[in-house]
C-alpha cells in the first residue's frame, strides 16, 4: 500500500491530525476556563487519533486502530475522573477558572491579574426571543436561579 | 506541485499559512471586549491559513474522494478552531461536537468504518454530553469574567505555530521510498508489492483493511491484544470507583470544613 496515492493520503490527514493538535495545544495553553481546557485536550487526542489511523491505513496493519480504541478508553476514564476534580473545584471557589488555583503555581511566576475587564460585555449576544402568550406565570422562588442566557 | 515550480514556493506558501493561522487565533481568542473589526480581521487571516494548506496539500487523484475529504476535514478543522475562541463554554463544547463529527469523517475517508462510528458514540454520545452536564451544573450566568481573557494569547498562538509548522515540515519530507532503517512495512509492503506486481496499479490503492473491516478488527483486538482488553477493562472500573469515590470523600470533607474555609480562595 505504497503507492503514491497512499503516500498523499497519509500526508493530508497527517496535516488535518497536525492541525488538531496544535489547535489544541494552542487552547489549552491559553484558556481558563477548566471544562474549555479539558475540550481542547480532547481535541489533541483527536489529532493523535486521526494520524494513527492513517499511518495504519498506509502500512495496511491494524495497530493503529488497535491503539485508537485504547485511546478512546482512556479518553472516557480521563473525562469522567477529570470532570470529578473539576466540580470539586467549582464547589470550593464557585468558579471554573483555572486562575482560582494559582496559589499551587510557582514561586518564580507572576500572579495572573484581570486588567481593563468590563463588568460585562457591552450588548449581551442576540439570542431569540418569543412574543408572549397566555397569562405571565407567577414568579416562584427558583427564579434568582434560573438564568437568562448560556 | 508540477515540477516547474520552484521548489521553495510550496514551504513558503505553508509558512505563510501558518503564520496567519497564529495572527488569527491571536486575534480570535477571548481578550476583553469583543470588537467586530478584530474579529473580521482574524476571521479573514483564518481563510488565508485555510487556503494555504489546501493549496500546499497533496492531490488525492480521485475527484469525489478529494471533495469529500476536503469537506469533512475543513469542518473539523474550523469547528476545532471555534471550539477554542468561542467565549461562551456552551458554545465552545457544541462546536466541539461538530468538530467531532468532521474527524469522524475523516476517519471514514480514512477506511476506520468501527472507529468512525465509535468516535461519534463515544463521544459526542457520551463525553460530550458529561461536558455539557458539568457545564450546566457550574456556569454562573452571563458570561464569566475569566471567560473574555486568555492566558498569554500570542505566545500560545507562537506556540502552536512552532509546532505545527515542524510537524507540516517533516510531514512534507515524508517518501514513498520504502523506510528501509525501520522494517515497518515489511508485511504490508510484501502483499503490496506482490498486489502491485500482480495487478494493475489502480488495485493496489484499494485499503486492505476494508473487507470485513469490523469482524477482522474485532479478530485483532480480541486476538493479539486481549491483555490490553482486561486492562482497559479494569482501568474503566478503576476510573468508575476512583470518580465515585472522591465525589464522597470531597462532599464528606467539603461538609465538615464548612462553608467559611471551603469558599475562602473566592
Amino acid at each position: 500500500m505504497n503507492s503514491p496515492q497512499s503516500l498523499a493520503m497519509l500526508q493530508n490527514a497527517l496535516t488535518v491530525g497536525a492541525i488538531l493538535f496544535s489547535l489544541g495545544l494552542v487552547g489549552i495553553l491559553t484558556r481558563r476556563n477548566l471544562i474549555v481546557m479539558f475540550l481542547a485536550a480532547e481535541m489533541m487526542l483527536q489529532g493523535i487519533s486521526v494520524s494513527l489511523v492513517a499511518w495504519s491505513r498506509h502500512h495496511g496493519d491494524w495497530g493503529g486502530h488497535v491503539l485508537v480504541i485504547f485511546v478512546l478508553t482512556v479518553a472516557a476514564c480521563e473525562a469522567a475522573v477529570a470532570l470529578v476534580f473539576v466540580l470539586q473545584a467549582f464547589s470550593r471557589t464557585g468558579r471554573l477558572d483555572a486562575a482560582a488555583w494559582q496559589s499551587l503555581r510557582e514561586a518564580t511566576v507572576g500572579r495572573t491579574v484581570d486588567r481593563g475587564l468590563p463588568a460585562a460585555d457591552a450588548a449581551p449576544p442576540p439570542f431569540p426571543t418569543l412574543t408572549q402568550a397566555g397569562v405571565l406565570p407567577a414568579p416562584n422562588e427558583d427564579e434568582p436561579l434560573q438564568r437568562e442566557h448560556v | 506541485m508540477t515540477p516547474a515550480l520552484d521548489p521553495l514556493l510550496p514551504g513558503g506558501i505553508l509558512a505563510g499559512g501558518v503564520l496567519a493561522a497564529a495572527a488569527s487565533l491571536w486575534l480570535l481568542l477571548p481578550n476583553g471586549p469583543d470588537r467586530v473589526g478584530t474579529r473580521r480581521l482574524g476571521m479573514l487571516l483564518g481563510l488565508l491559513a485555510l487556503g494555504a494548506f489546501i493549496v500546499t496539500g497533496r492531490r488525492l487523484g480521485g475527484f469525489g474522494e478529494e471533495a469529500v475529504f476536503l469537506i469533512v476535514s475543513l469542518v473539523a478543522v474550523v469547528a476545532a478552531a471555534a471550539t477554542i475562541v468561542s467565549r461562551s463554554p456552551v458554545y465552545a463544547a457544541i462546536w466541539f461536537a461538530l468538530s467531532l463529527c468532521g474527524v469522524a469523517g475523516v476517519l471514514l475517508v480514512l477506511g476506520a468504518q468501527f472507529l468512525g462510528v465509535a468516535t461519534i458514540i463515544v463521544y459526542a454520545g457520551a463525553i460530550l454530553v458529561m461536558f455539557l452536564f458539568v457545564l450546566m451544573l457550574a456556569q454562573p450566568a452571563g458570561l464569566a469574567p475569566y471567560d473574555r481573557v486568555s492566558n498569554e494569547p500570542f505566545l500560545s498562538a507562537l506556540a502552536g505555530a512552532v509546532l505545527l509548522g515542524v510537524l507540516s515540515l517533516s510531514i512534507g519530507r515524508l517518501s514513498a521510498a520504502p523506510s528501509a532503517c525501520c522494517g515497518l512495512p515489511s508485511r504490508a509492503q510484501a502483499t503490496a508489492d506482490a498486489a502491485a506486481a500482480a495487478a494493475p496499479p489502480v488495485a493496489a490503492a484499494v485499503d486492505p483493511l476494508a473487507e470485513n473491516h469490523v469482524a477482522r478488527l474485532g479478530g485483532e483486538l480480541f486476538g493479539r491484544h486481549l491483555v490490553a482488553v482486561e486492562a482497559a477493562g479494569v482501568l474503566l472500573l478503576v476510573a468508575l470507583i476512583g470518580a465515585i469515590a472522591v465525589v464522597a470523600r470531597g462532599e464528606g470533607a467539603h461538609a465538615s470544613m464548612g462553608d467559611d474555609a471551603g469558599r475562602a480562595v473566592r
